[in-house]
């Protein structure tokens, strides 16, 4: 499934997205494919797979351990398009990755972009591409009608945020935080005057990310977005728990849980 | 041909690939420095510290006995001559009056030999700026003593532990703090890497050393040298001595990394033996797996021991401006030795690679007139020295 159609089902429905991010190949290669389930099944509404990076700049310890434990596993780009082709027909909700820029690079764009079409993921963002630098990349995913899911943070000047929103497809990811990833305290209200502030200046969904760990943002945060991104609370919640019994049963507890549906 | 454009490109390379936090912090530096740059009080303000502080301008000396050895004719410029003993008090001072035109309190560094961590750590106790410096633990181990010297001059030193615990960790948790903490904090970061504003004002700054050194060896000998001889990690004391030159189509420029172990083996050959990638917000060559992922660097010398390299001379080396060359950890240590015995005069480790490159420079270049950056003295490595030392004597008694 695509993202505006995930989007516009959520619309109808009166309900916001849940977006559970997961790097791949954490707690090691195997397991990612169970996650993915097991997050479908607690009513996840898109699962975000991060591509392990050797040098994650903008990630919190928490993603930089899980990330590093990934790498130490050998996990590689390959590695998760089998993964992800494996999974294309019992996974029904949208699958976007989450990279930082090198990786791709090397890889290469064209045959990254193909390999994600044949794979049936529909969407990608990269941390470290801003829209300046973005031209050659967005003319490939346009190329194979990949989504590219740009940033706006709370320090984006408002010229700016035009010009990331017109390069933006499938939604717009909103930095909750001038910060890393790992959880927060917000100021709710102020949070709400810039995606306001944002949603007059496109059409595209809103989500907020960064931060993001408890029951209570997830409600507040939903409330005035169009969707949350979870994703520093999850990988800790894997990290404490993957080797315990049930483990996956668990994991969809602790979502329903954080979706408030537990 | 503007170098870099307004986007901050060498050519293919440069660029800001930042996450969108870091765009924004960019743009303040970026704006900050292009009002500054053009500001006779700044100017005013850098040069005299520059001259009374650190003790510019560095002397421009010839290496007679070195000179006779070689068969060549030798000249230093004295970057270990100044103030902490390295040009990277150049930059810092720059960077520092750069911070308190932003009207910022608190400034965060990177460093991995400890070399640029000193100079900041100094700059901030002239100017007042509270201090912390990102450290990787293996290094504050391997660089106790530098470590020591920040704290007496009023800097926190902040372990990383992340990663491969070196100086490229230690960058990318300098930049994770300046997002956090941008209202109040200046990233002054230490070689012309990284994205753009920062190849282009660490360039500027230590563009210094080259100027100098063009009016000193003009009036010296009447004519400019045949080569430029500098070490590369991030490039910025070869940067400095290059730039000025970089119009004098003759003079042939040379930089000189350091193969640590040997090109087959574990290095910080960037620009030899790497390929083109992105890391740490630039588009550069970059020692990398086939997967992308950065690989650790190895070299003897800590302040060349980094995997990327400024995108300035990338561009230089693709439009053949300049030729890089390697020196191992080996090598460099005699490059140490020869120096320190012929000239009394003790290199840093770093400036042993450029050095020890004049040996195999003396093979095609006999009689010419060659200017090698000493870009710092080498008392903070005389530990490593010594242990090199013992562990090739065992070595040899086996
Ligand atoms: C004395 C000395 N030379 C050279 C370097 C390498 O840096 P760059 O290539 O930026 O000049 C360092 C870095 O710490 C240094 O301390």
């Amino acid at each position: 499934m695509r993202l505006k159609e995930k989007f516009n089902q959520l619309k109808k429905k009166g309900k916001k997205a849940f977006i559970a991010y997961i790097p791949f190949g954490f707690p090691d290669i195997k397991s990612t494919k169970g996650i993915c389930l097991a997050l479908q099944e607690a009513g996840a509404d898109i699962i975000e797979v991060g591509i392990p990076f050797s040098d994650p700049l903008a990630d919190g310890p928490i993603i930089q351990q899980a990330t590093t434990v990934a790498l130490n596993k050998g996990a590689t780009i390959s590695m998760i398009f089998e993964a992800m082709e494996k999974l294309k027909k019992s996974l029904k909700i949208p699958v976007m990755l989450m990279s930082y820029y090198n990786p791709i690079l090397q890889f290469g764009r064209e045959r990254f972009f193909g390999r994600m079409k044949k794979a049936g993921i529909g969407a990608v963002t990269i941390v470290d591409l801003p829209v300046e630098e973005s031209l050659e990349y967005k003319k490939t995913a346009e190329k194979f009608d990949i989504d590219t899911i740009f940033f706006v943070t709370p320090v984006t000047p408002s010229k700016r945020i035009s010009k990331i929103a017109k390069a933006s497809r499938g939604f717009i990811y909103y930095v909750s935080v001038t910060g890393i990833t790992g959880p927060r305290d917000f100021n709710y209200s102020s949070l709400k005057k810039h995606i306001d502030i944002l949603k007059k200046k496109t059409s595209l969904p809103v989500c907020v990310g960064f931060g993001i760990h408890t029951k209570k943002q997830v409600k507040v945060i939903s409330s005035f977005s169009d969707g949350v991104i979870v994703g520093s609370e999850i990988v800790s919640f894997i990290a404490a728990n993957h080797s315990k019994n049930d483990f996956l049963k668990k994991l969809k507890k602790q979502i329903l849980s954080l979706k408030g549906d537990g | 041909m503007k170098l870099p454009d307004n986007r901050g490109y060498f050519g293919e390379f440069g660029g800001k690939f930042v996450p969108e936090t870091i765009s924004y912090c960019l743009e303040e530096v970026e704006r900050v420095y292009h009002k500054q740059k053009k500001s006779k009080v700044f100017k005013k303000e850098l040069d005299f510290y520059l001259k009374e502080y650190a003790g510019r301008p560095t002397l421009l000396y010839y290496a007679e006995n070195l000179s006779k050895y070689l068969g060549m004719k030798v000249y230093l410029k004295r970057e270990d001559l100044l103030h902490t003993g390295a040009h990277k008090i150049n930059n810092a001072l720059g960077q520092g009056l750069l911070a308190k035109a932003m009207g910022k309190k608190r400034i965060i560094a990177e460093t991995g030999a400890g070399q640029h961590g000193v100079a900041v750590a100094t700059v901030c106790s002239l100017l007042g700026f509270k201090c912390d410096i990102f450290m990787g633990q293996e290094d504050i181990e391997r660089q106790s003593m530098n470590v020591f010297r920040m704290k007496v001059l009023g800097a926190k030193v902040i372990p990383v532990t992340t990663g491969s615990c070196t100086l490229k960790d230690a960058c990318n948790e300098a930049f994770r703090d300046w997002v956090t903490n941008v209202s109040d904090t200046h990233y002054l970061l230490g070689s012309c890497l990284g994205p753009h504003p920062y190849p282009l004002i660490v360039r500027d700054f230590q563009s210094v050393i080259g100027k100098e050194a063009r009016v000193q060896i003009l009036k010296k000998e009447r004519r400019l040298p045949d080569y430029l001889v500098a070490c590369v990690g991030g490039g910025s004391n070869a940067i400095g001595l290059f730039y000025p030159f970089y119009k004098d189509k003759k003079v042939k420029l040379i930089g000189v990394e350091a193969a640590g172990f040997g090109l087959q083996s574990y290095n910080a050959a960037t620009l030899v033996k790497g390929k083109i990638g992105v890391f740490q917000g630039t588009m550069s060559y970059v020692l990398q797996d086939s997967q992308g992922q950065i690989k650790n660097a190895h070299s003897i010398a800590p302040g060349l021991d980094y995997p990327g390299v400024g995108p300035e001379h990338s561009f230089y080396k693709d439009t053949k401006r300049a030729v890089y060359g390697t020196v191992t950890d080996k090598e460099a240590i005699e490059g140490f030795k020869m120096l320190s015995e012929l000239e009394g005069i003790i290199p840093a480790l770093e400036s042993s690679h450029a050095i020890a490159y004049l040996r195999k420079l003396s093979k095609k270049a006999k009689n010419r007139l060659v200017l090698v950056c000493l870009s710092g003295r080498g008392d903070k490595d005389l530990d490593i020295v010594r242990q090199a030392q013992i562990s090739a004597d065992t070595k040899k008694r086996r």
